[in-house]
């Protein structure tokens, strides 16, 4: 005797055979395909179930068991889904040829993203081939590759019109085939693979099996992107709470730019002197959107990537494209509008000669960055310079440069250059009398202060103090004080050219010699 | 020219005013309206016309109500709103148009 099967169709309890069961099972999964992506296509489904139900039941009573014969006769009633558009079961569509084809990944003959099964049907060949071809290939690396970018390339034909596309002409037999046999298939070997699938049963065992590795696979690749999601998740939180600590509550803990330990976390501070002040609060607003931006963005594909979910994103990500660049192109017009203020230096100098040229010269520092009262130091990159703020005098102070080269003549001077930015060399020329620097002669003694003032008021222009000792060769010149803060870290002469670093004399003793300054080991000098 | 498939256009097109013609008259089940549809030889399998009656409810042309059957589950019971109602006027006024302007050519 044939087994029946017990089914729920619509609410209503139904026996069934074994054979009528596949074709029934068969027929619900075309109309599922025809209506799933359908708008309002459940409901379409479940009218559909009902109306076969009632079909049944009027056919057999409740008791009897549902046959071949009756499902058969159902489906004469409704129609195949094919038909339901065209109304008319010989109607055919219009005739795609072949040059009309086109490549898609197939959704009813899926092993891993329905590539190969698109390019079988686009080639009219059993995807097995492709299949082993591209695990061979893969053997070598390249499959996965080339896998991978046909799996991102190729749409997946969603539509019966795509579906058309990606068959051509063997569409239509193949369908018209299924249609007489009355073989409807599922998901798992859909109607439009019908001839293909008769081919061999090799070719299905082979299938199946790499169906099985297929969904390795796609664990494998999941697993991947999940770890990719977790990243793109880390950085992006660890990024917003970095410029959270930094720039809101100033703290620069683990995360120091510099190894100095003082870093640019007071550049929003900052700001203040360098731009006009009602620019402050814009840039403050548009840069933390430009930074964090990216950040929300990459929390979000992350999330994505971790959690395998499609949104219709696209606006938001379009939107969030546009605002950044919106962003990004205020800031550019607001730092071209502040960058004309910085558009021109000029340098005003005041040379003093020494009466007498001294065997000796010392140097003093006068005020000592020591003594001075600052509550932000903040370190610019490069050249080492350094500006230390008091918000409560609304003063910068910058240290100088100090520079030493010899003199052809036997005259000693002290040349000090005030540089300063400004939109045009007049108003340059104009800010550099703004930068207020003591330094004075007395006797061999040279008094300089350690660091020049910007006063309250005046906003910070790249203003540089640069003091020019011109000494004679033969002149010994000596630091009273700790010379690292006067020569930086480095000493350099006037054309910029690395000579030595300050730790180089011990004692912070040098000489000028006729091949360039030299520190000194001991004092008094022995001459070379 | 293809006549079967030309016939078809034509009835596709205008089964969505047969459905609300017939509802007009009275409300009915769905293998009520299929009855009088085939009778007709507008449709001849019945799948076509769940997606239809489906499309028009969520269009706002038709409400349903269930009913017990004797026979099986229980059935949707059509009728339309007001608006369909409107709007079948309106598909009455264009397939008058659509007559005269065919007869028109043809006549002439």
């Amino acid at each position: 005797m044939d087994k029946t099967i017990n089914i729920n169709l619509g609410g209503t309890l139904f026996q069934i055979d074994e054979e009528a069961f596949r074709i029934l099972r068969d027929y619900l999964q075309a109309i599922n395909n025809r209506f799933a992506n359908v708008q309002g296509g459940h409901e379409t489904i479940e009218d559909i179930e009902l109306r076969i139900a009632e079909i049944f039941q009027t056919q057999k009573g409740l008791a009897g068991v549902v046959t071949r014969e009756n499902v058969e006769a159902m489906i004469a009633i409704i129609g195949k889904p094919e038909d339901f558009d065209h109304g008319e079961p010989e109607i055919t569509a219009p005739v795609y040829t072949s040059d009309k084809r086109r490549l898609y990944r197939n959704p009813d003959d899926i092993v891993v993203s329905g590539v190969c099964g698109g390019i079988g049907a686009y080639l009219d060949t059993d995807p097995v081939l492709f299949r082993i071809l591209f695990v061979i290939s893969a053997m070598f690396g390249i499959g996965v590759f080339a896998y991978i970018i046909l799996w991102i390339a190729l749409p997946v034909a969603r539509t019966d019109s795509q579906k058309r596309e990606m068959f051509g002409d063997e569409y239509h037999k193949v369908r018209s085939q299924a249609a007489k046999t009355g073989d409807f298939q599922g998901t798992e070997t859909p109607i439009y693979n019908t001839n293909y699938n008769s081919s061999t049963k090799l070719g299905n065992a082979i299938n199946e099996i790499f169906r099985a590795i297929g969904r390795v696979f796609y664990i494998i690749f999941r697993i991947f992107l999940i770890m990719i999601g977790v990243v793109f998740v880390l950085t992006g939180f660890l990024f917003i709470l970095c410029f959270i600590m930094i720039f809101v509550f100033n703290y620069p803990g683990v995360f120091s730019v510099d190894s100095s330990g003082v870093s640019l976390i007071y550049f929003f501070d900052f700001l203040n002197y360098i731009v006009s002040p009602k620019a402050v609060p814009w840039i403050v607003i548009l840069s933390s959107i430009a930074l964090i931006l990216p950040m929300l963005a990459l929390i979000y594909w992350g999330v994505k990537m971790i959690f395998w979910f499609k949104a219709r994103d696209g606006v938001v990500n379009l939107a969030g494209l546009v605002l950044w660049v919106m962003t990004v192109a205020a800031l550019t017009i607001i730092g071209f509008n502040e960058g004309i203020n910085f558009a021109q230096t000029a340098k005003t100098s005041t040379e003093t000669v020494m009466p007498h040229s001294p065997d000796t010269i010392y140097v003093r520092s006068d005020k000592k960055i020591a003594d001075l009262k600052f509550e932000k130091e903040l370190a610019l990159p490069h050249k080492e310079y350094s500006v230390f703020i008091n918000d409560e005098k609304k003063e910068l102070y910058i240290r100088p440069i100090l520079s030493v080269d010899r003199s052809d003549s036997r005259i000693t001077s002290v040349e000090v250059k005030k540089e300063s930015a400004g939109s045009t060399e007049m108003e340059a020329t104009k800010k550099t009398e703004d930068l207020q620097f003591n330094y004075r002669l007395n006797g061999d003694t040279l008094h300089l202060d350690e660091y020049f003032t910007i006063p309250a008021g005046r906003r910070w222009a790249a203003d540089n103090v640069i003091v020019n000792l011109h000494i004679p060769a033969g002149t010994i010149m000596k630091f009273v004080n700790d010379p690292r803060i006067m020569l930086r870290s480095s000493y350099r002469d006037e054309s910029d050219k690395y000579l030595h670093s300050w730790w180089e004399s011990g004692n912070g003793v040098w000489v000028m010699t006729r091949d360039g300054f030299e520190p000194v080991d001991e004092y008094p000098v022995k001459h070379k | 020219m293809d006549l079967e498939n030309n016939k078809a256009q034509m009835r596709k097109g205008i089964l969505e005013y047969c459905i609300l013609s017939v509802l007009s008259r009275n409300s009915c089940y769905a293998s009520d309206i299929i009855k009088e549809l085939k009778e007709a030889e507008v449709i001849v399998v019945e799948g076509t016309l769940y997606p239809l009656l489906t499309r028009q409810k969520n269009a706002g042309l038709l409400s349903y109500r269930w009913e017990e059957s004797q026979q099986g589950p229980p059935r949707k019971y059509y009728e339309l709103t007001d608006e369909g109602r409107k709007y079948l006027i309106d598909l009455d006024k264009s397939w008058q148009e659509l007559v005269e302007s065919v007869n028109l050519i043809r006549t002439r």
